[in-house]
């Protein structure tokens, strides 16, 4: 019984020193272990067939990450200074304005990107170096016809690893800062893009005008005015 | 005495000039792709976004190209005859044995992966090289490592083919 009561002591300082180290490891954001990521650059997009003006509503963050202002746990830690999801649509949001593309409501733009962050900050990589990776996916949505189209971005970096603690938040933040301009430049400057603007913006006369005037071609063929009707066809085509 | 002057400067400054213009990226830009995986390659889902990762940051090292774009970006016309695209497929993939390397060595349960990638130009889709690297590392190291080594041989290669394209067209 004595013994019992002796061993019950040590284990319970035991359990306190487990509990109080984890506790201690967790590490808390102060204004040494905070970075500021932003683009270095606005990226500029691609050059579409007209002008046309996109607004970006909040961006949903669907990591399901916890701390997602949390990017490195190790060495007292390293943190983001707002949301990823703010981060992303201020990016994005920048780089449509610097080249006058940008709507500054929903109501004025003829296309709404609504986007949906998978991933931000670090990912798994070798140990040996930094890795950065920017995933996410956009509703691009035409508010007046409510068709939409779902595109996909994604942005890597690869930065060298440091053992300073100055040194490790300096590349985290330039490898972060590149990953995410690199995502930026996957989306406004992508194939996708264009594909999805080019079948959500589809011009009147392209929509409707031609299959009708084809339409009545082909009628006009079957009942033999063809001669007439292929002219009137020009006529109104040219 | 002020001519020798100007001629010494021109003669000192001609292989500056030269440099200047060996050191022009002789490519536009190169469009590297995720690559593809054979049928029972297990790889975890993440290796794929690393390699992708590696491959462009090694590309760039390689200085040949002006740009690393990644996979979907849209070239402008004008480019797209200086234009490259890399694309790939893991045709093989080994985990390896710990034991077997252990107790046997001499290269005996070493993880190893095998991967084909070709480099075609964007305008006309020619084929301008082929690389196939085998790519073998200790079976307790992480398979990103293995992804590294990868990325550094194919981007290797790549640079030592177009070289040589470039030296016979």
């Amino acid at each position: 019984m004595r013994f019992l009561r002796t061993l019950r002591m040590p284990a319970g300082f035991i359990l306190l020193l487990a509990f109080s180290s984890a506790h201690a490891d967790e590490p808390k954001p102060t204004t040494e272990n905070t970075i500021h990521v932003q683009l270095p650059a606005p990226v500029t997009p691609q050059k579409f067939a007209r002008p046309i003006h996109f607004f970006v509503p909040e961006v949903i963050d669907r990591s399901g990450n916890a701390q997602p202002t949390l990017v490195l746990r190790e060495k007292g830690g390293v943190f983001l200074d707002r949301p990823p999801a703010q981060i992303a649509r201020e990016a994005i949001s920048q780089s449509l304005k610097a080249a006058d593309l940008l709507a500054p409501d929903a109501a004025s733009a003829e296309l709404v990107l609504q986007v949906y962050l998978f991933h931000f900050g670090l990912a798994h990589g070798s140990g040996l170096d930094f890795f950065g990776k920017v995933d996410f996916a956009v509703t691009v949505k035409n508010l007046k016809t409510g068709e939409s189209q779902q595109i996909q971005a994604s942005g890597t970096s690869i930065a060298g690893l440091a053992v300073r603690k100055k040194n490790i938040q300096k590349n985290v933040q330039a490898n972060i800062e590149a990953a995410l301009e690199d995502a930026v430049r996957n989306l406004l400057r992508g194939t996708q893009l264009k594909e999805a603007i080019a079948a959500l913006t589809k011009d009147s006369a392209s929509a409707r005008g031609v299959p009708v005037l084809m339409e009545t071609a082909f009628f006009a063929i079957e009942n033999r005015n063809r001669q007439q009707t292929l002219r009137k066809l020009y006529e109104e085509v040219t | 005495m002020r001519f020798l002057a100007l001629a010494l400067v021109g003669l000192l400054s001609l292989p500056a000039a030269a440099s200047v213009k060996e050191s022009e990226p002789q490519f536009k830009t190169i469009e590297a792709k995720h690559f593809t995986r054979a049928e029972g390659v297990e790889l975890s889902p993440q290796f794929t976004d690393y390699l992708y990762a590696e491959l462009r940051s090694e590309l760039a090292k390689t200085k040949m190209f002006a740009q690393v774009i990644g996979e979907g970006e849209a070239v402008e016309d004008a480019d797209a005859a200086r234009s490259l695209v890399i694309e790939g497929m893991i045709t093989e993939y080994k985990s390896g044995n710990v034991a077997k390397a252990v107790i046997i060595g001499f290269g005996a349960g070493m993880r190893s992966m095998k991967i084909n990638a070709t480099v075609k130009r964007r305008s006309d889709q020619v084929n301008l090289a082929s690389v196939n690297v085998h790519i073998k590392i200790s079976p307790r190291w992480r398979e990103e490592i293995m992804a590294k080594a990868a990325a550094h041989d194919i981007a290797g290669e790549v640079k030592k083919a177009l070289k040589q394209l470039a030296k016979n067209p």
